[in-house]
């Protein structure tokens, strides 16, 4: 398991050396001059210039100018955003939390929602439920997720009143930024309506969250299904079924765990496609996270914000694809042993 | 009473072209405390004919019998999850492959947990999981394993092959079967283990009087170990006696290839010659024969052939053949009547119920 860990975790380093690399590079592919692309300071001095040019190490070789910018990255100096000539290091911290959160709930209510999905379709294999189940997740998956989130706040808003529209919280709750997580932040106030700021914070979340939801889902109902119509099929399970185990028991103790393990390994994968759907609803809901930020940007052609964006988000997908490693391997002992030739 | 009474089972393949008759009317029947050897080429449909004894095929199959009785029971008028209860609690397997008959992500300690049936304990509930632990140990020292704290813990693939067969026997023994029918136990090992998995199954037998379904393709290897035997070829029923008869007295003419084709039989042999073999090989699934599926490669295969042989019955001595080798001059001499006047004196016919 040790050296497991130690393998992720220098993948992780290097898969964060070339990201750091590739957005490096983005500063000389943008239009202008590179050291503006990368400090944002558009109306430096001549002064202000000289000490930028200076701490970015601009009249070494590149190898010098990719070290500065490596550790001014370790410093958390990201740069200044065109736009606005905000430190961007500190708009990331306030705004990222907001996106984690949205994802992360986005991506349980796929996986709570899809993979029990996909297994029931594989148990009733060739009858009516499996095939309305496939419909329906071709369905799901064939709606575009720009229009499929103006029609849940057309019905669910407008019409019918349920949720709220835009926003991550009503602005009567005043809670104060601790991790930045909101619910988090909301459990940890000592304010006198804590619950029903917590109560009206998942009201706003849990529409986006659906909308965001649907695409993995269908995907993971599709994993799910043929992984565990695989497993059903294995002479493991029907030696199960010969020992004398009940079909429920069979499911239960042998076929879902065998069934996860093909899934996980996807699950981090679809994460990057879920983050990418996670922008496009943050538009629609006017939901305060990354992505809705890093859309704005793009518009705006700051490319600074886009450089320190880009980086922060792949990272933290990353983060996600090694966590659900994790998950894989603690639930399949063949991973975790030491292995030759991998 | 036979304790395993099946008469005319037939497997079927259900695909969207055309069904395709694996198994064809295959007849089995057991004794208590008896071992019968399963035997023919791969592909003959052993394995098959073993799953569907105890209910384990998948809907793809579709099996048909016109008399399953187990222990007097009769089967076939029971619903499906009745005839499993009984099956499950009286017949065990061991399967091919015992590496892939193992979950892989459950140690060997939980499966092996699982197998026990919680009637065999007595106690409270929280007495049960370490009486439960005992009979796991317990049945572990029983097949040889002696070091049962690690391989509790261990995983199917820190086992090797031979000692994952020896869980799997652990497994199929935890419910006190009353028939064991073991697969190709002894597939993919060496000669030592092998001799040790059947001496194994042999004191089983012996010990608690339980009966054993060998399924093999090796007929040499197990005549050691079987009182009788019965041969399959390419899912038709071939021959069935005892192993005496099977092995020095055959009358189908691919019985007498099989045991012409083991060294053993053979050592008159002069050096360097050829062993007697059949031509050709086993036909595949979707291009058998008609009537006697031996009959493009039997050596005294007639026009009678392109019709399916009924079933001979020689004093306990069954064989499916038109054309026989019948030891006996008498009985030769009938064959030669028969050859001429298109079968009419055939010895005690079975009736095909």
């Amino acid at each position: 398991m040790l050296i497991f860990t130690l393998r992720r975790l220098s993948l992780f380093v290097f898969t964060m050396l070339l990201l750091t690399l590739l957005s490096f590079s983005l500063c000389f592919l943008f239009p202008g001059d590179a050291v503006i692309n990368i400090s944002g300071a558009i109306n430096a001095t001549p002064e202000q210039l000289i000490q930028l040019n200076e701490s970015y190490q601009t009249s070494r070789n590149i190898f010098f100018q990719y070290l500065a910018y490596l550790t001014h990255i370790m410093d958390g100096n990201l740069g200044l955003s065109m736009a606005s000539q905000s430190v961007i290091g500190h708009e990331i911290l306030n705004l990222l939390p907001a996106t984690i959160e949205l994802s992360i709930v986005a991506l349980l209510i796929a996986m709570f929602v899809g993979i029990p999905l996909g297994f029931v379709a594989a148990i009733k294999h060739n009858k009516p439920a499996d095939n309305i189940i496939l419909s329906v997740s071709m369905l799901g998956y064939s709606i575009p997720v720009f229009w499929l989130g103006l029609l849940a706040i057309l019905t669910f808003s407008i019409s019918l009143g349920w949720f709220p529209s835009a926003g991550q919280i009503s602005l009567l709750f005043e809670i104060e930024l601790i991790t930045g997580i909101q619910f988090i932040d909301i459990l940890l106030s000592d304010s006198p309506y804590k619950w029903q700021a917590f109560s009206d914070a998942t009201a706003h979340i849990i529409l986006p969250a659906c909308v965001i939801a649907v695409a993995p889902a269908t995907i993971f109902i599709r994993l799910a299904r043929t992984s565990m119509i695989e497993v059903l099929e294995t002479s493991y399970i029907r030696a199960a079924s010969a020992k004398g185990l009940t079909f429920q028991q069979i499911i239960f103790r042998h076929a879902i765990r065998n069934a996860l393990i093909k899934i996980i390994r996807h699950v981090g994968l679809q994460f990057a496609n879920l983050v990418t759907i996670a922008m496009v609803t943050e538009v629609i809901f006017s939901w305060p996270g990354i992505g809705r930020w890093l859309i704005v940007s793009i518009d705006q052609r700051d490319y600074t914000a886009i450089q320190s964006g880009l980086l922060v988000l792949s990272c933290f997908i990353f983060v996600v694809h090694i966590l659900t490693d994790f998950i894989y391997a603690a639930l399949n002992p063949l991973a975790r042993g030491v292995k030759y030739g991998s | 009473m036979n304790l395993l009474d099946i008469r005319n089972l037939s497997i079927e393949l259900i695909s969207n072209e055309q069904n395709i008759l694996a198994v064809d009317k295959v007849s089995l029947s057991m004794k208590e405390g008896e071992v019968r050897g399963l035997v023919g080429e791969s592909g003959s449909g052993k394995s098959l004919l073993a799953q569907a004894i105890v209910a384990v095929l998948d809907d793809k199959w579709h099996v048909h019998a016109d008399r399953f009785h187990w222990r007097g029971i009769d089967l076939l008028r029971l619903s499906m999850p009745e005839r499993k209860a009984i099956l499950s609690r009286d017949i065990a397997m061991i399967f091919q492959e015992p590496m892939a008959c193992l979950d892989p992500t459950t140690t060997v300690g939980e499966q092996l947990a699982e197998a026990i049936d919680s009637s065999q304990l007595s106690g409270f509930f929280w007495q049960k999981q370490q009486q439960r632990r005992a009979a796991v140990i317990k049945l572990l020292h029983k097949v040889g394993i002696k070091n049962h704290s690690a391989c509790i813990k261990s995983y199917p693939h820190q086992l090797t092959e031979a000692l994952c067969q020896r869980v799997m026997i652990a497994i199929a023994l935890a419910r006190r079967p009353i028939l064991l029918i073991a697969d190709e136990p002894t597939a993919a090992m060496e000669n030592t283990n092998q001799g040790q998995i059947f001496r194994l199954l042999s004191s089983l037998n012996q010990l608690k009087n339980m009966a054993i379904l060998l399924i093999s393709h090796d007929l040499e290897n197990i005549t050691h170990w079987t009182n009788t035997i019965t041969v399959m070829y390419s899912g038709q029923f071939v021959e069935a006696g005892t192993t005496e008869q099977i092995f020095s007295k055959a009358m189908h003419p691919y019985t007498q290839a099989l045991v012409d084709s083991s060294p053993m039989a053979n050592q008159h042999l002069p050096a360097k010659s050829r062993l007697m073999t059949l031509p050709g090989s086993i036909p595949i699934l979707q291009h058998l024969p008609i009537g006697c599926r031996l009959g493009p490669r039997c050596p005294r295969a007639q026009q009678d052939c392109v019709k399916a042989p009924s079933v001979s019955n020689f004093h306990g001595h069954k064989v499916s053949c038109h054309f026989p080798l019948l030891p006996s001059p008498k009985a030769k001499k009938s064959k030669l009547q028969k050859t001429k006047s298109q079968k009419s004196h055939k010895p005690s016919r079975v009736p095909n119920d």
